[in-house]
């Protein structure tokens, strides 16, 4: 038996060692100077959220009247809003809400989304017509129309039920409008948010499934399960990836423009949208109000958009084969 | 050759329907392959040829049961395997293997060699866990790779090399037959050799039985036995190597063997061609009667409307063409 | 068939080398090519994927992809540099003097524009022809590439030709402003083999009734041994050998293109007998070996291949044949 002599592929030296792709991608994600600021503020961002309340030297609804609309100083970083309410205290609070209102919303969406797209995609026919002609249907209505109709016909009943339990039970929780508050941004925010998830995992799984890498699996004669979890799995989730990194920036942005309008987390909860919305009005005279907020969430953004470009160029190179 | 042939291909059909319109409320046929039949014998290299649309790939998945059928059969130990569903094909899976053509996306990206290689090896229970590596390494070996290349990566081999791993991943399971589905076609042509060495020495090694598919002739002459010809979806013609090559009887063939260039350019300026004008028709709408007669420079009234039968007209020798009477071949 | 030696060459190439930008700096991709056309001369470019033949094509009328640069020789065409003149000379040579067919006819032609207008443009642009007289001088191109009822056609878009009518379309847009030197890259590698045995007989046709140049590019060797005059073979961006294509058919020098010819499966072939073939793969563009790039897999290197690299030099005793090995050289002059 001749066997013809084979050097390694001239692309990668032999003392090399091997490299997956997913180290591949995080080699490409570290070089990436903007992905890697992106990522920095993110994690930064997150640890405000988690420890926030420990780090402020204010509670965020302590109110000092003799001390309102102050300019920024030591005492008060951000300075104090026109109830001498802490705004750094405020702006960390609403950091908290922002990544509450991100991650749950987008877990929502992602699990409606994965599993009836990877459904859609998977089995095909009917069932996958039926899914995307819901997610057309989703995808038509304007967002914020669907938030608005939500909040003013869900939130009367849903605040009457609460204070009727609360008059049946006493339990102080049901005084809590706070949950309402969530509950609805949350819903309404996932039903509006999972379209996107449900078409790229679809679109995903049938691109996967048609790869002869798939085709050589059934060949093997593997079965389906084997397949979806070592084949098609593992091959879409690096643009679901992506896809999630940019979704939490845009649910931070949408969570904010709704409480903005009064649609979304309403004071005295601070959001860094009804914050912006408060300064707004009197920006002219005390401009911080209105600066921190801003600021912050336009960093949040950037950092969010940063890292899911880089994410992007670190899974999904071009040309490299 | 032994008498009993090793896979029977009876009648084979394979259909797709593709929908139309917005709401896929319009059927259209594409007539993939229609009514082919043919036998593999074991230990033979039994080669498909054809242009781009000619349905000899089909025929290869639809033979292994990777597309449904529409009709027809295909007898593999005595059982018509198109007909057995996803759990009671798998049995036969193991030894009814396939190399596909795209050395870039026929092995999955996030597994090892060695993973790619030895998951057939558990998955059928041919070896234990402690016995694989040592197992892995005897593929990579049979296909002229070092064992360590099984903690590598696809994306780090070169395109002959990742054609190496998928030619062990078949052979993991010691199949009998194995579909190589352009399995050297993309490859680079000094690359390529190494590749048709390489099947050559596997067959004699393990008695391998080939459905080789392909469209470069000068390859199919030198490593098949016998030779298909499909034109549209249907065999034209099929013969021994010899049969095919030096008396082709179809007018397809022999167009389709003056096509094909040859490294010599004494021989190239005094070759005649035939060249065939006009391309190949739709598989949407095939041409009536004979398919192939709307290029077919020798076509008659006949082959317009009825349908050419599939005959034998010397021992081995195929044919289904109206001007071919059985006194032509000899 | 060769051009006579007094007459200049259409396009003289000289010292081309082509680098590409990577994370590790910059990378010869071509090495110092060297490429004559004569006119009404038929030359085949051979090599296999990443060799640098497209490349090189490319360069000659500056389209070449963004990181990868031009970064020394000069090439001549009808005794202008391309690689110097000025962009608007450029653009007169660009689909005026030099035409160009690719490979994949269905992303080379505008999916949204008629195949009319598409081949009307270079004609109103080039030739300063109206769009009554570039409509005509359309028809007559499809007409003369062999399209039936080009009347009709003129009008279809792409999508609507099958692929070898599509390449045809191709044909016609490189021919439209009747220029001297026509390239064409790989353009049968997509098509079907009755297809492309019509394309090199349309080709072998034209070159004869409009007395260009023409420059094959492809991977193919059995393909251009009936079609071409002469033969350049590349290797990992440089011509290892270049010779008249009897001469190269007859006599291959270099070692690689003589493992490229046995390679391929002949006529006399047994059935099942092994080929010879080239053991290991050819370097990725950008990562070529030290001294030779044919080095690593030459059956005959010797140390001086590992270190320097062989220059084409003219094989002794012979008419235009040349070749870059310093093993075949010196095996000449021994047997000399």
């Amino acid at each position: 038996m001749t066997i013809t002599p084979v050097n390694l592929s001239s692309s990668v030296a032999d003392d090399e060692p091997p490299v997956s792709l997913w180290r591949d991608a995080w080699h490409r994600l570290v070089r990436n100077k903007l992905a890697v600021a992106g990522l920095a503020v993110v994690v930064l961002l997150a640890f405000v959220a988690v420890f926030g309340p420990w780090l402020t030297p204010y509670d965020f609804l302590t109110q000092d009247l003799n001390a309102r609309n102050q300019a920024p100083s030591l005492a008060h970083l951000f300075g104090t809003d026109d109830l001498g309410r802490d705004v750094f205290s405020r702006v960390v609070y609403g950091t908290r809400t922002a990544f509450v209102v991100a991650i749950v919303v987008t877990t929502i969406a992602v699990a409606i989304g994965v599993t009836l797209g990877a459904m859609a995609g998977f089995f095909g026919g009917l069932f996958d017509r039926t899914v995307m002609w819901f997610t057309d249907m989703t995808m038509s209505v304007p967002n914020l129309l669907l938030v608005v109709v939500i909040n003013a016909s869900l939130k009367t009943p849903i605040t009457a039920w609460m204070e009727a339990r609360y008059q049946a039970t006493l339990n102080p929780f049901y005084r809590e409008t706070i949950w309402v508050d969530f509950l609805l941004v949350f819903g309404s925010m996932a039903l509006i948010s999972w379209p996107p998830y449900a078409r790229l995992v679809r679109a995903q799984v049938l691109s996967i499934r048609g790869r002869p890498y798939v085709t050589a699996a059934r060949a093997l004669g593997l079965t389906n399960r084997l397949i979806l979890m070592r084949y098609i799995v593992p091959n879409a989730i690096g643009p679901l990836i992506v896809s999630v990194s940019a979704g939490l920036g845009t649910a931070m942005v949408l969570e904010s423009a709704f409480s903005f309008l009064g649609v979304g987390v309403n004071p005295p909860t601070p959001s860094w949208g009804n914050m912006i919305s408060d300064g707004l009005r009197v920006w002219q005279h005390y401009p911080h109000l209105l600066a921190a907020p801003a600021a912050v969430l336009g960093l949040a953004t950037v950092a969010f958009s940063f890292l899911g470009d880089g994410l992007n160029d670190a899974l999904n190179p071009r040309g490299s084969k | 050759m032994a008498a009993e042939p090793l896979i029977k291909v009876e009648n084979l059909v394979k259909h797709f329907v593709v929908r139309l319109g917005a709401f896929g409320e319009r059927g259209a046929t594409v007539y993939a392959v229609d009514d082919v039949n043919f036998d593999i014998f074991a230990g033979e290299t039994l080669s498909l040829v054809g242009e781009s649309g000619c349905g000899k790939s089909t025929t290869g998945f639809t033979l292994l049961n990777l597309q449904k059928a529409t009709s027809g059969k295909v007898i593999f130990q005595g059982e018509n395997i198109v007909s057995l569903d996803e759990k009671r094909m798998r049995p036969y899976r193991r030894e009814l293997q396939i190399v596909f053509q795209d050395p870039y996306s026929t092995l999955n990206p996030r597994m090892t060699i060695g993973e790619v290689v030895g998951e057939p090896i558990l998955f059928h229970k041919l070896a234990t866990k402690a016995e694989l590596p040592e197992r892995v390494s005897r593929l990579l070996g049979d296909v002229g790779l070092p064992a360590r290349f099984a903690q590598r990566y696809p994306h780090e081999l070169s395109g002959g090399q990742r054609q190496r791993v998928a030619i062990a991943r078949a052979l993991a399971c010691q199949p009998k037959f194995i579909v190589c589905d352009e399995a050297i076609s993309a490859l680079d042509v000094s690359v390529q050799a190494q590749i048709i060495n390489l099947l050559l020495d596997l067959q004699e090694k393990y008695g391998l039985t080939y459905l080789f598919i392909a469209h470069d002739l000068a390859v199919v002459r030198h490593i098949s036995d016998r030779v298909g010809v499909m034109y549209l979806g249907r065999l034209a013609e099929l013969a021994t190597r010899e049969q095919l090559f030096s008396n082709p009887l179809h007018p397809y063939t022999k167009a389709l063997l003056s096509a094909v260039p040859e490294a010599d350019p004494e021989l190239e300026k005094t070759r005649q061609r035939q060249i065939l004008v006009g391309d190949v028709p739709s598989p949407l709408s095939p041409p009536a009667g004979c398919r192939f007669h709307t290029r077919c420079p020798i076509a008659m009234d006949k082959c317009r409307a009825v349908v050419p039968e599939w005959r034998e007209v010397v021992t081995g020798h195929h044919v289904a063409c109206h001007a071919v009477d059985m006194g032509t071949a000899g | 068939m060769t051009a006579p030696e007094i007459q200049k060459p259409l396009l003289d190439v000289r010292g081309l080398t082509i680098e590409i930008e990577t994370r590790r700096g910059p990378a010869v991709i071509v090495d110092g090519i060297n490429l004559t056309v004569g006119k009404g001369e038929t030359v085949g470019v051979v090599g296999e994927s990443g060799c640098g033949k497209s490349l090189t094509m490319l360069s000659l009328v500056r389209l070449l992809p963004n990181k990868i640069k031009v970064k020394g020789g000069t090439a001549e065409f009808a005794g202008r540099d391309l690689l110097r003149m000025s962009k608007s000379e450029l653009r007169q040579v660009r689909g005026g003097k030099i035409g160009f067919v690719f490979q994949d006819p269905m992303t080379s032609l505008n999916p949204v524009m008629r195949i009319g207008d598409q081949l009307c443009e270079p004609l109103i642009y080039h030739r300063s022809m109206n769009k009554a007289e570039a409509r005509t001088r359309a028809i007559e191109l499809l007409r003369l590439v062999g399209i039936p009822g080009p009347e009709q056609r003129i009008t279809a878009y792409p999508h609507e030709l099958s692929g070898g009518m599509r390449q045809r379309v191709m044909i016609a847009m490189g021919l439209a402003c009747d220029p001297e030197l026509l390239i064409a890259d790989e353009p049968t590698t997509a098509l079907d083999v009755t297809i492309q045995a019509q394309i090199v007989d349309l080709v072998k046709d034209l070159r004869k009734k409009l007395n260009m140049s023409v420059v094959w590019i492809t991977h193919d060797l059995a393909l251009i041994a009936g079609l071409v005059d002469r033969v350049a073979v590349l290797y990992a961006g440089t011509v290892v050998e270049d010779a008249p294509v009897g001469e190269l058919f007859a006599r291959p020098t270099h070692p690689y293109t003589r493992g490229l010819l046995a390679s391929i499966p002949k006529l006399s072939d047994e059935r099942a007998s092994r080929l010879s073939s080239i053991g290991g793969t050819p370097p990725e563009p950008g990562r070529r070996p030290k001294g030779c790039p044919f080095a690593p897999r030459c059956a005959l290197a010797e140390a001086v291949c590992h270190e320097r690299v062989p220059a084409l030099e003219p094989v002794v005793g012979s008419n235009g044949h040349r070749v870059a090995c310093f093993v075949a050289q010196r095996q000449m002059m021994e047997a000399a």
